[in-house]
């Protein structure tokens, strides 16, 4: 029984940090309509600005973390601007070259800066509690808990308030959005700013329990690829649910099937479910 | 018109990419210690190196780089290689193959014909093996920087296998873990192919001893982002023993979560990841890491050379050196009296015959291991082994027989 709750209290913060990442990439699906294949890359930027913030700046946790989110954000805004606004009305084909181009670009660059070795992050949040049995530590209780306050916030953004109706309208259809009114140019910026933030709160939540270094974008990416398909690509409560579905499978599957064969699990419910609803779980009608 | 604009600022950019791409990948590198000139008796032989410079592994390549840079500095001030009186300058020409066995393969061509090198440095058994499939038709010899016993066991007759076999390490490791805590272990070595091969030597002889298995997995560091899961799994077999490994600071991270969850006992860790690297990434301290047992750390060897060379070697690269630089360093010193023994910088056959040579007439200062000869068919460096276990948060000398 302890096992079952242990397992499902990491699946718990494997699945937040899965959520995040896809959050990001499945808002920006609805700009761009590619998956971002640069969104890792951002991921890893984040954590290698909110390490050198605590390091070299010697800043609070807190602070390096709002930091990387404007760093990464405007990353992810330049990115927009540069690169997939101009290839706005190119075949899809040309965004999905240009965004493993920036991801490339981007490793490249921060093995230039920060080298390749590992690097650790040290949170102020080490400690570790034992309630009835099961291990939990504060940076994992904090992942968990960080990650539905993000949610809830992002969810009230973008139903309750004007400027997040026009995020979900884009989504929709870009030409009836522009019709209406709605300055596509800069809320197509802005999505690219939450999806820059999500993946700096994602990775600044998260690099304490691994470690800081160039190919750590890799371990989310396919995973939050999974998650969107999953979920159905562009939706928001599917990826918050696909990122959960996964990160449970994970855990649940390694502790009583086998944990050489977790990712194998993880891949057989996605078929599962795509053959059973073949958009997802939660597609919509508009794509 | 905009729209142009934005296209040609793109491909400027893009443009931009490949240009810093191009200048971080690096190429060939040739370094030499001192002054290269071929007058008045004087020569220069060049020795080859490929490595992993750039991508993950790129740390490791460099620091097994500089352990054969810095033998060679110091060989070339102290005049060089000496052969009848003409005295050889040291030339290290490096190449990087991204930790890709082809890679290598075709590095080394390229050393043999645009730089004659008579020995070719490699830092990885896959490089290795792919080396020695044409070492002995292209007549070099491979300086052999991986511990896989298959190594020496394929007997070529041209390569020099530098550091400890691993299979050295089983009957140390295991007989003090098992005395210490008991003879429950738990599988949980990095998922590289050299992981598991050393998986596969130690539970047989984990279990000859009396010992049994009780969790046997991998972890994968280059996918999961959290070990947690199956670190849970394995301690729900009660070990007390961990076997684990990989790169230093992953590894690093299996010891914390492991404590974390509640681990008390102690830990086996493979000749990959180093106890005072490990200690580094756990905040400068072996508290976490009590009562683990792994290759000695070179800053705590009690050879007398060895502070002097831990002292050169932080003023030139800023951090302490580890048997990656360590082994490397002693074995280009070696090779460099071999081949005054031999009286030749170019016949690859010779060298090998006078490593025994090279090995009695190591530099002083260059002391930092015991090497006590070669095993004649296969090419391993014989040493006088010591490991390191950690006791009461300091690192303590175990001597492996």
């Amino acid at each position: 029984m302890d096992i079952l709750i242990q397992q499902l209290f990491n699946g718990l913060t494997l699945g937040s940090v899965y959520s995040l990442v896809a959050l990001g990439l499945t808002l920006v699906y609805g700009i761009l309509h590619i998956p971002n294949f640069a969104h890792g890359a951002l991921y890893m930027v984040g954590g290698y600005i909110t390490l050198t913030m605590m390091t070299q700046a010697g800043l609070n946790y807190w602070i390096a973390i709002v930091i990387s989110c404007v760093v990464v954000g405007g990353l992810a805004v330049l990115m927009e601007r540069l690169v997939f606004h101009p290839l706005r009305h190119a075949p899809a084909i040309h965004d999905k070259i240009a965004a493993i181009g920036i991801m490339l670009f981007l490793e490249a660059l921060v093995q230039f800066i920060w080298g390749a070795e590992y690097q650790t992050m040290v949170s102020p949040y080490g400690q570790v509690v034992n309630v009835a049995g099961v291990t939990l530590t504060m940076q994992r209780l904090l992942i968990i808990v960080s990650t539905v306050v993000v949610m809830i916030v992002l969810y009230i953004f973008l139903k309750k308030t004007f400027t997040g109706a026009t995020i979900i309208a884009l989504s929709q259809n870009r030409e009836g959005a522009n019709l209406v009114g709605i300055n596509t140019n800069r809320v197509a910026m802005l999505t690219f700013l939450i999806s820059g933030a999500l993946a700096a709160i994602a990775v600044s939540l998260s690099a304490p329990i691994n470690l800081v270094f160039p190919g750590m974008g890799h371990l989310v990416l396919t995973k939050a690829f999974v998650i969107i398909i999953l979920g159905g690509m562009g939706s928001i409560p599917g990826a918050i649910a696909g990122g959960y579905i996964l990160g449970f499978t994970e855990s649940l599957g390694a502790t009583y099937l086998s944990n050489d064969y977790k990712d194998v699990i993880a891949f057989v419910i996605l078929v599962l479910i795509l053959t059973i609803k073949p958009n997802g779980l939660f597609a919509k009608g508009g794509h | 018109m905009k729209k142009q604009k934005f296209r040609f600022l793109s491909m400027i950019l893009i443009a931009f990419m490949f240009l810093l791409a191009a200048c971080s990948g690096g190429g060939s590198k040739s370094s030499s210690g001192g002054g290269s000139g071929e007058s008045g008796g004087e020569g220069t032989v060049n020795i080859g190196y490929t490595g992993p410079l750039s991508g993950p592994a790129a740390f490791y390549g460099e620091r097994t780089l500089n352990g054969v840079k810095m033998a060679a500095e110091e060989i070339n001030e102290a005049g060089g290689v000496d052969i009848d009186g003409k005295k050889f300058k040291i030339n290290v020409v490096s190449l990087d193959d991204k930790y890709l066995p082809n890679e290598a393969g075709s590095n080394a061509k390229r050393l043999i014909q645009e730089n004659e090198t008579p020995i070719v440095f490699t830092p990885h058994s896959g490089g290795i093996f792919a080396l020695q499939v044409f070492n002995q038709i292209d007549n070099f010899l491979i300086g052999a920087y991986s511990s896989e016993p298959a190594i020496a066991e394929a007997k070529n007759p041209l390569t020099v296998m530098i550091p400890p076999r691993y299979d050295r390490y089983l009957p140390p490791f295991t007989k003090y873990t098992m005395e210490r805590f008991g003879k429950k272990i738990a599988f949980l070595p990095t998922a590289s192919q050299y992981g598991k091969d050393w998986a596969e030597a130690l539970q047989p002889y984990w279990e000859e001893q009396g010992g049994e298995v009780v969790y046997n997995a991998s972890i994968d560091f280059a996918k999961d982002t959290d070990f947690f899961t199956i670190i849970t799994n394995a301690l729900k077999e009660k070990p007390d023993v961990m076997f684990i490994g990989g790169a230093s600071e992953p590894t690093a991270k299996v010891v914390k979560q492991a404590r974390e969850l509640g681990f008390e006992g102690g830990f086996v860790i493979m000749d990959q990841a180093k106890l005072d690297e490990m200690s580094r990434a756990l905040g400068n301290s072996y508290e976490m890491l009590e009562g683990s047992i792994g290759v000695l750390p070179l800053v705590n060897s009690e050879e007398a050379a060895v502070p002097d060379y831990v002292k050169k070697y932080n003023e030139k690269y800023g951090e302490d050196p580890g048997s990656e630089a360590g082994l490397n360093y002693i074995a280009m010193h070696i090779m460099a009296k071999a081949m005054e023994a031999a009286n030749s910088v170019d016949d690859p056959a010779k060298i090998r015959e006078h490593i025994e040579d090279g090995i009695a007439n190591i530099p002083e200062e260059a002391k930092i291991y015991r090497v006590d000869g070669i095993d004649k068919e296969g090419g391993n460096f014989l040493y006088q082994l010591e490991v390191g276990a950690v006791e009461d948060g300091k690192v303590i000398t175990v001597p492996a027989e």
